[in-house]
């Protein structure tokens, strides 16, 4: 109350200044006469009675100065002063202002650098018009071995006849593939992608030139192809006579009709190419329009429609088509999301973990700041007071302290945006191949504001404590009482000891986290993968689908001319080929077994799928442990054979049997048996997921379709094969484009990307967070050491052993730890709970981890105590008292 | 030209005091505050006029006194000022004290040592 109508004086006040400017001149002129007139009439002459009144009334402008000051506040002025001040007192003290903005820089810039990546994939819009509206329909299986799989021509085109939630829809091919074009530079790879009608009016995204791929495309045999913007600025130079230019693709000619708009991405993931998909032949083939799986359906939900019902409406089709087509759709369902969600993938719960993470970091920062600032302040009470006495308003000391630490702040959030730019760039490097495709890192004018203003809103929070101890302290008291000095009151000492449990539950919580991903990381390490990555080469090759390579004999006989150049190289141990790496995402087939019909409603169980060439497992070092593997015997035309894996084996064959057994692999029902021939070791195909899955393989002789991946183990570096292998395939065809030459660890490297983003975060977000926790821990008792110097030198003095004294401060120590413990282990248990999905091989409530964790931050809590303990011991009883 | 020994210092922390005492008769200017402080202090007060006019303004502040322009009997323009009831208030207050602190002064300084 008081305050307020100080301000609303002062307020006036300001607006009465210019009418009270002139007043208070000719108030002082009116007394400067009076005076003169005086000292006439005790006889000066007029010149020496003006010249002794202006003497006696001083300096004119100090006093306007000072009776302005009494009744007007300059807010601007005093800001400025107040900032200098702010700046000044900053520098006055460079150790404690370095570590606030360090500190905050930190916390800050971590915030900012999460933000901008959980902006760009959670918050920003879709590249598509009214995106909110549109979803994605997968296909579920049942059993919960799969959530989202693609649907059968079959079923996309039943949905399509038969839903009423989505305005429109329109099914794709659910992944890219690979395109040769015969450039004018060579042959390139590009990236093609197959959309079904509708597909661009769905998404309500318009050609930037030209137009986009529409439904009559589809329907008619016209080979017309839809360019992305990246592909024509990088493919054509950007040709602005584009359109009807025709580009020759797999040895087929296309006719360009438009190219997208900058920045589009479809469901599918990146592409050049957008080919207008014709489901019309497959359907017609019975074996194909329903057993094989390989769309995906986007919708435009109808006005008033909401994903729950559109989810509704397509299981309950699912559910009749499975009873129409027993044999190839039962055990299947639907699963309806909204596309962001379907986009955003398995990046959202690393995402959350990481926003969280940098949350709990920037709770700790505060903390940590305000209690230093609140033993700041204590140190500073008598020059408050000080200021007080002089006559300073105790509104303006609390603004003061806000601005001092206003400038903190600000400095820290300048610093911290800096970290975060830098930050930005390490995340996009770490974080890009598991980002989704239209995710674009960059800190926005969006992540900038919020940090802004993030700084700010620490800033006043925690200037907030210690600008309210001051307008609570009495600042006679606080002058007079010499004796107690700088002792901290209990109440401001629970406060700190409140503040320091408080940031040592954020980081035993955030150790713990780290501490779990590290394990779930470490398991999926160390548990071995099934062959020998070390040493080997990989080269994708891709035949173009042209004339010259339709069939099967031309490709074989190609591959094995290729492998036998690449064999008679220098350096080359081994050399073989398969149609896929071993690798997160794989082909799956329906398997079939002889004799074996499945449960009713369970549908047919999907393997892990590759064709190799003989030598594959020997050149990776996959063992066979029965039977053979793969030999000349297996030619194209013999009866069709497979190799399993070990863990195929026993789950299939749980008596053992499994050799000889006949099976069939894939969707024509008609296809003949195929005998097992072979038992080799299990293959660890995800790097991420410790156990293997079951996997069968073909002879590339028995099945040459697809692509293939080369693997050639060498004597020395891998990568030093890529030119050879080049030139070799040239001197077959110059035609053909390889594509990712790598080293197969770094192929499988690629694959745990994702995995280990969270975990590298978290550790380095659970280190500062106990780097913070630490300091917070030292800065409270030696404060408190220092403020109590002298009753500890008492107490010595009274016969007080120093054992005594080290135990005072640190069970005192050991007291708010323990607090922030079992503070701490609530936290725990939501961070275990939030991890769970992202953890392999290890349990939630490891103990592994948690007691690291626990046992880390006790390490260091107790080396941040030490510091202080000694130097209670070391208390000099005699000059503690004479003081 | 005025520094005089017997011309006492205000006191600090008196003037506000004095002011509003000068004020307590009638409402005066700045100038006639001085002249009516030293005249009726017989000359040994000397307000110092630089701290007059911050103290006129403080006191206007804490809403003890207020302002008005008139014109003078010499028919000039100036500012009077005026005692508000809690000006009186305040007046009686510090009196009382001031009654109560110089008395035990005296009381203290006429005590006879021998």
């Amino acid at each position: 109350m008081g305050v307020l109508s100080e301000a609303m004086k002062r307020l006036s006040g300001t607006l009465r200044r210019r009418t009270a400017e002139p007043e208070l001149d000719e108030e002082i002129q009116f007394h400067i006469d009076m005076q003169t007139e005086k000292n006439v009439r005790l006889g000066m002459s007029p010149d020496a009675a003006r010249r002794a009144a202006l003497l006696r009334f001083g300096g004119r402008e100090r006093i306007k100065e000072e009776a302005r000051d009494e009744y007007r506040s300059r807010p601007l002025e005093d800001f400025v002063q107040d900032f200098r001040y702010g700046v000044r007192s900053a520098v006055r003290t460079p150790l404690f202002s370095l570590l606030a903005v360090l500190t905050l820089a930190l916390g800050i810039g971590a915030n900012a650098a999460v933000f901008g990546v959980v902006k760009s994939v959670l918050l920003d819009a879709l590249p598509y018009a009214d995106a909110d509206r549109l979803v994605r329909i997968y296909a579920r299986a049942e059993d919960g071995s799969s959530d989202r799989f693609s649907l059968s021509a079959g079923a996309a085109v039943d949905f399509a006849a038969r839903q009423r939630s989505c305005s429109r829809l329109a099914a794709f091919y659910q992944s890219t593939f690979d395109v040769t074009h015969a450039g004018e530079a060579g042959p390139r790879v590009l990236t093609g992608a197959l959309v079904g009608a509708g597909f661009f009016q769905t998404l309500g995204v318009p050609a930037l030139v030209g137009r986009a791929l529409t439904d009559a495309d589809a329907a008619t045999d016209a080979r017309v192809v839809v360019l992305s913007y990246t592909a024509w600025q990088r493919e054509l130079g950007g040709d602005p006579r584009v359109l009807g230019r025709s580009l020759r693709l797999d040895g087929g000619s296309h006719r360009v009709v438009g190219v997208l708009p900058r920045g589009f991405v479809g469901p599918m993931g990146d592409a050049d190419l957008f080919l207008p998909l014709d489901l019309g032949p497959v359907l017609r083939d019975p074996v194909r329009a329903r057993r094989t799986h390989w769309l995906g359906l986007i919708g435009r939900l109808a006005p008033g429609v909401t994903v729950d019902a559109a989810q509704r409406e397509f299981a309950a089709l699912a559910a009749g088509m499975a009873r129409e087509h027993p044999d190839s759709d039962a055990g299947r369902t639907a699963t309806t999301m909204s596309l962001r969600d379907a986009m955003v993938g398995d990046t959202r719960t690393p995402l959350l973990v990481l926003m969280a993470s940098a949350g709990l970091v920037l709770l700790i920062t505060c903390a940590n700041l305000a209690g230093a600032l609140l033993s700041r302040t204590l140190s500073r009470r008598k020059e408050l007071a000080a200021r007080v006495a002089l006559g300073a308003g105790r509104g303006r000391l609390v603004r003061q302290l806000l601005t001092e630490s206003a400038v903190l702040a600000l400095a820290g959030g300048a610093a911290g945006l800096l970290l975060a730019a830098l930050g930005l760039s390490v995340l996009r490097e770490l974080a890009l191949p598991t980002l989704p495709a239209y995710a674009e890192l960059s800190l926005d004018r969006g992540a900038v504001l919020v940090t802004s203003v993030l700084a700010l809103c620490t800033g006043l929070a925690f200037g907030v404590a210690p600008a309210l101890s001051v307008s609570r302290s009495d600042p006679q008291g606080v002058l007079r009482d010499e004796a107690r000095g700088t002792s901290e009151t209990r109440r401001s000492r629970r406060l700190r000891g409140a503040l320091v449990a408080g940031q040592i539950a954020l980081s035993v919580s955030l150790l713990a986290g780290a501490g779990l991903l590290a394990r779930s990381l470490w398991a999926m390490t160390v548990a071995p993968l099934g062959f020998d990555p070390d040493g080997v080469l990989t080269v994708g090759v891709s035949l173009p689908s042209s004339q010259e390579y339709a069939t099967a004999e031309a490709r074989v006989r190609l591959y094995e001319q290729l492998e036998e150049r690449l064999r008679a190289l220098p350096g080359v141990i081994r050399v073989a080929s398969a149609s896929e790496l071993p690798g997160p995402v794989m082909e799956r087939n329906g398997l079939a077994i002889e004799g074996v019909t499945w449960p009713e409603g369970d549908g047919q169980p999907f393997v892990l799928y590759a064709s190799v060439s003989d030598d594959y497992f020997r050149t990776l070092g996959i063992p066979l442990q029965r039977g053979r593997t793969f030999g000349a015997a297996d030619r194209a035309d013999a009866p069709p054979t497979f190799v399993i894996s070990e863990s195929m084996a026993r789950r299939y064959w749980p008596d053992g049997r499994a050799l000889g057994a006949r099976i069939r692999l894939g969707p024509d029902v008609n296809a003949p048996w195929a005998e097992v021939i072979g038992i080799v070791g299990d293959v660890r195909t995800d790097p991420a997921r410790p156990e293997p899955e079951p996997m069968a393989y073909q002879s590339v002789r028995q099945y040459p379709w697809g692509n293939r991946a080369f693997v050639l183990r060498t004597q020395t570096d891998p990568l030093s094969f890529v030119r050879p292998f080049q030139r070799e395939l040239a001197a077959l065809d110059p035609g053909i484009p390889i594509r990712r030459a790598t080293t197969l660890r770094a192929f499988l490297a690629d694959g745990l990307a994702g995995r280990r983003l969270p975990v590298v975060l978290m550790a380095a977000f659970g280190a500062l967070a106990l780097l913070l926790a630490s300091v917070g821990v030292y800065a409270m008792f030696a404060n408190m050491v220092a403020a109590r110097e002298r009753e500890f030198g008492l107490r010595v003095a009274l016969g007080s052993p120093r054992r005594a004294i080290a135990g005072l401060v640190l069970w005192g120590g050991a007291a708010w730890m323990a607090a922030g413990l079992a503070g701490g282990a609530i936290g725990v248990v939501a961070v275990a709970r939030l991890l769970r999905n992202l953890l392999y091989g290890v349990p939630p409530s490891d103990p592994i981890a948690l007691g690291a964790s626990v046992l880390t931050l006790l390490a260091c809590g107790t080396a941040a105590l030490l510091v202080p303990v000694r130097r209670a011991t070391r208390v000099d009883p005699v000059a503690a008292i004479r003081e | 030209m005025t520094n005089n020994k017997n011309k006492g210092d205000l006191l600090q922390g008196t003037l506000d005091m004095l002011v509003l005492k000068a004020l307590d008769l009638e409402p005066m200017h700045g100038w006639g505050i001085t002249e009516r402080i030293e005249q009726w202090s017989q000359q040994v007060l000397q307000v110092n006029q630089g701290s007059l006019y911050p103290a006129l303004y403080r006191l206007q502040r804490q809403g003890w006194i207020t302002s008005f322009w008139k014109t003078t009997e010499n028919n000039r323009r100036a500012r009077y000022y005026e005692l508000t009831p809690a000006g009186r208030r305040q007046l009686a207050a510090e009196q009382e004290s001031w009654e109560r602190l110089s008395g035990a002064v005296n009381l203290v300084m006429r005590m006879s040592t021998s």
